[in-house]
This record gives C-alpha cells, sequence and structure tokens, in this order.
C-alpha cells in the first residue's frame, strides 16, 4: 500500500513532537507534600492584591494556577503553594 | 476512441475544487492546532480561527457545492450508516459515488466537532470566558475526540481504498474516482437509490 509508509511517518513524528509539547506546560512550583500546602484561596487573594481581578484558580502540577484579568488582558499566574511566591506569569 | 473517452469511462468525477482545498486545509489546520497546543499559544490560535473559517465556507458549501459536496444527501446516507458498516464488514463498499454512510456520519461529527473545538477555543481568550471550567474542558475533550475521529477516518479510507483497489487519498487530491463498473451506464429505475445518484453525477 502506497499511502502506509507516508501515514507511519507522520503519525510517528505527530506523536513525539506531541509528546514533546505536553512536557512544555508550566507545572512544577514546589517539592513540598500536598499536605504541607498553603490554601488556594491565598494565592487567589495575593493574585488580587497585585490588581488582577481572579476568576478560577486550580492545581496545575505543582503549582497553583490562577486565572486573572486586568486591564482587560488575560494572565495564567504560577503560585508555589509552599510559600506564595509567583513562579511564572503566562499572558494570553 | 481517444484516451481522453478512455479515462473518462474508467474515472468519474467526484470532489469538486472547493471542497478538496477545504479538506486539505482543514486537515493541516488541524494536525497544526494539535502539534502547537500549549506550546506555541499564537500559532495554535491561527489554526483554529482558520479551522473555524473553512467549517463555515464548508456549510455554506454543503448548500451551494456540487452533488457530492451537499448536504441533501445527508438525509438519504445517514440513516443508512449502520446497515452500510454491516455490510462493508462482509467485504461489500456499496455503489456510492461520494461519500457512502460512513463517511457522511465522519463529515457531520468531525464538521460539527471542530466548529465546538474552535469556538470553545476561542471563548478561553475572550475576557468574558477565561478560566471558566466548563470552557476548558469542553475544548480540551472536543478536540481529542476530534482527532480520534480523524483517526477513524483515515482507517475507515484506507480499509474502504483497499477493498475496493483504488487510492481514495489520492482522488481526494485528483477529484476522481475509479469507475467501479466501467461502461455502466447509470439509469434512473429500478436500480437502488445509489446508482440514481450515480446518474446525476454523470450529467
Amino acid at each position: 500500500m502506497k499511502i502506509a509508509m507516508p501515514l507511519a511517518l507522520i503519525s510517528g513524528f505527530s506523536l513525539a513532537l506531541s509528546g514533546a509539547c505536553f512536557a512544555d506546560g508550566f507545572k512544577d512550583c514546589t517539592k513540598l507534600e500536598k499536605s504541607k500546602w498553603k490554601p488556594a484561596s491565598e494565592a487567589e487573594a495575593k493574585a488580587s492584591a497585585a490588581g488582577y481581578g481572579v476568576r478560577r484558580s486550580k492545581v496545575e502540577g505543582t503549582c497553583y494556577e490562577v486565572y486573572g484579568v486586568k486591564e482587560g488582558k488575560l494572565f495564567e499566574l504560577f503560585y508555589s503553594p509552599e510559600d506564595l511566591t509567583l513562579k511564572h506569569t503566562i499572558k494570553k | 476512441m481517444s484516451t481522453e473517452d478512455d479515462h473518462s469511462r474508467s474515472h468519474i468525477y467526484v470532489w469538486d475544487l472547493p471542497l478538496r482545498i477545504v479538506h486539505w486545509s482543514l486537515a493541516a489546520s488541524i494536525v497544526v492546532a494539535w502539534l502547537s497546543a500549549v506550546v506555541f499559544d499564537s500559532l495554535h490560535r491561527q489554526a483554529g480561527y482558520i479551522a473555524i473559517a473553512l467549517v463555515a465556507f464548508r456549510i455554506i458549501w454543503g448548500f451551494a457545492g456540487s452533488d457530492s459536496a451537499r448536504f441533501s444527501r445527508l438525509t438519504f446516507l445517514l440513516p443508512n450508516a449502520i446497515r452500510f458498516l454491516r455490510r462493508l464488514m462482509r467485504g461489500r463498499t456499496g455503489g456510492y459515488v461520494g461519500l457512502n454512510p460512513a463517511g457522511a456520519v465522519m463529515l457531520v461529527a468531525s464538521l460539527s466537532l471542530t466548529l465546538i473545538s474552535g469556538v470553545s477555543g476561542w471563548m478561553q481568550i475572550t475576557v468574558r470566558f477565561f478560566g471558566v471550567a466548563w470552557v476548558q474542558v469542553l475544548h480540551t475533550w472536543s478536540s481529542y475526540a476530534l482527532l480520534a475521529l480523524a483517526g477513524l477516518h483515515i482507517l475507515g479510507v484506507a480499509m474502504v481504498s483497499i477493498m475496493q483497489r483504488q487510492n481514495l487519498v489520492v482522488a481526494m487530491f485528483t477529484g476522481k474516482k475509479k469507475r467501479r463498473h466501467p461502461g455502466h451506464t447509470y439509469r434512473s429505475g429500478k436500480t437502488s437509490g445509489t446508482y440514481r445518484d450515480a446518474a446525476r453525477q454523470n450529467n
């Protein structure tokens, strides 16, 4: 079958590339065990204090990811649950 | 007899040019959106916007395009999907010139999922829906479902290509499929609906 080879190549290449992609999201903030984490509400409060309108927060890997809106712009803020330091900011 | 006559005797023009362009552009934009997800945000967005636009055009083409592009065929094809798949398992691909009933289901499902995935992705970066959980969940799962469907589509096309001894991937580039019954004069009347469809396309 003529199409089998290119198909195999494309799907193999795609899988490899997508694997690399998924490994790239920001998700490492702390090594502290989860039972000792500060509450997510404190991360949200910190974002609010920094002038962000907080939409929601969730756990992403070992980070608190806070969805914040500031002056009509969208931000994803990654806080360490250990000490609530801001580890990473993504502007959407 | 000229070779051109030979060719038109052995082949039938099925997929019009806009349909083929939309098909391959949509495939490309979905692959790009898939690979750029999470890492290349702006590329991911561009691919999504293009996909939405292509689906919009495809919907218009479903009313304005040539016979094999038209949605009016779906009312005949969709109800036959289960029966078609059962026959397929027994090695019969039927006399369908354009989409077969399984292909019709694939068309409806993939256009819908592309639209759901595209629009929910776009919603995620609006101030109104930013960070809203159900929008994220919808985008994630409609996208995965679309990829699964694309895999199934490729398998289905490969399967029917083997069974019909013709390369349907090439047909989606050239627009022409091999006639399954060379020299057969498609008549309306007592023959099945698929042949009637064929007759319409022959004219």
